[in-house]
């Protein structure tokens, strides 16, 4: 019990110093995106961001937000089915360890696009600004589809 | 003698259970008759009876579920999509909304009418809706409101099917193939099982 004690304060302090030294390398950009959709029904509904996210650096990069100028809001979400019931929270950030991906998909991680400002249509881009935790930021376009097209 | 009395047992067995046998979860066990008093997409007071005739396929959720209930809906889309026309014709979805304080029959019927004609969005009285859920024993959550005031709903996630008369046949989950669903909602409308 007692070496737990002075154990875990240490295993703390090993991991901020690592990421301190991996403060100053840049995941953002060593991150890319493919096939960005934002699922998005007629309405003040919010809508839903899929993409593929392909961390092709060597640091691990955490995904901790985004923004748009075309809503007011974009958190991190994750759908689960847990014994028949349907469930949503709302995730602080999702890491991506250096050479993986991670999908945003239907029913799992996506991004919640909440109080659009203004009307989009099927087919339209909206500008998406991804944020790292290391401050990186990486604008991505998303196609807005409807969501029969998933 | 011995075999009439064979014949006797294997048709009591048939009647009993052979017909139905669905590939998707059977219901008609647990489940009691469609009934319910609600508020349909143009606002007019409706009861289950009124949706007779057809067979009804229900889904519970709320329309700023952003993930979860469109996708289930277009899944759904894509399900009808591959049945013939005229067996089609005979299909209607509800999607009753556990959020009626945000979803008005106007919202309801914006969100559905994005997936097809075969949709028709409910909403109600919240005693109503519960009246509802708990006959048919299913359950929904409401979770804190954010700063913002949103709040998420956690609810049940299977379409359940019932037939011309209102009946529990099956209930159809995201693990059930595509083919499963599409198979038994066939046979429902064909053979009215």
């Amino acid at each position: 019990m007692v070496s737990h004690l002075f154990k875990t304060p240490r295993l703390l302090a090993g991991g901020m110093l690592l990421m301190l030294i991996t403060a100053g390398h840049a995941s953002g950009q060593d991150v890319q995106v493919s096939n960005a959709r934002l699922s998005l029904l007629p309405g003040e509904q919010p809508g839903a961001g899929y993409f593929q996210l392909h961390n092709t650096g060597d640091e691990t990069a955490v995904l901790v937000g985004a923004q748009s100028e075309a809503f007011e809001d974009v958190e991190i979400h994750m759908s689960s089915d847990e014994n028949g019931m349907a469930h949503m929270h709302a995730m602080e950030q999702v890491a991506v360890e250096a050479g993986e991906r991670f999908e945003f998909a239907p029913k799992g991680h996506h991004l919640m696009f909440i109080g659009r400002k203004q009307a989009l249509a099927e087919g339209e881009d909206v500008e998406v600004l991804l944020q790292f935790g290391d401050e990186q930021r990486l604008p991505v376009t998303f196609e807005v589809v409807s969501p029969a097209a998933l | 003698m011995v075999m009439r009395l064979l014949i006797l047992l294997v048709s009591l067995l048939l009647v009993g259970c052979g017909d139905r046998n669905w590939r998707t979860a059977e219901t008609s066990e647990i489940m009691p008759l469609l009934d319910f008093s609600l508020i349909d997409e143009n606002g007019q007071a409706v009861e289950a009876e009124d949706y007779q005739g057809k067979v009804t396929l229900v889904y519970f959720g709320y329309t700023y579920c952003p993930d979860v209930c469109p996708i289930t809906l277009a899944r759904l889309a894509g399900t009808l999509n591959r049945l013939d026309d005229d067996v089609r014709e005979d299909i209607q979805v509800l999607f009753i909304s556990v959020d009626p304080q945000r979803d008005t029959p106007e919202v309801v019927k914006r969100y559905t009418n994005a997936f097809g004609s075969e949709f028709i969005g409910i909403t109600g009285e919240l005693a109503e809706i519960d009246a509802l859920t708990n006959r048919m024993r299913v359950t929904y959550d409401y979770e804190e409101p954010n700063q913002r005031g949103d709040y998420i709903v956690t609810h049940t996630s299977a379409v359940f099917a019932f037939d011309r008369e209102g009946g529990a046949q099956f209930l159809i989950r995201d693990s059930h193939p595509i083919s499963d669903a599409v198979a038994d909602i066939n046979r429902l409308v064909n053979d009215g099982a």
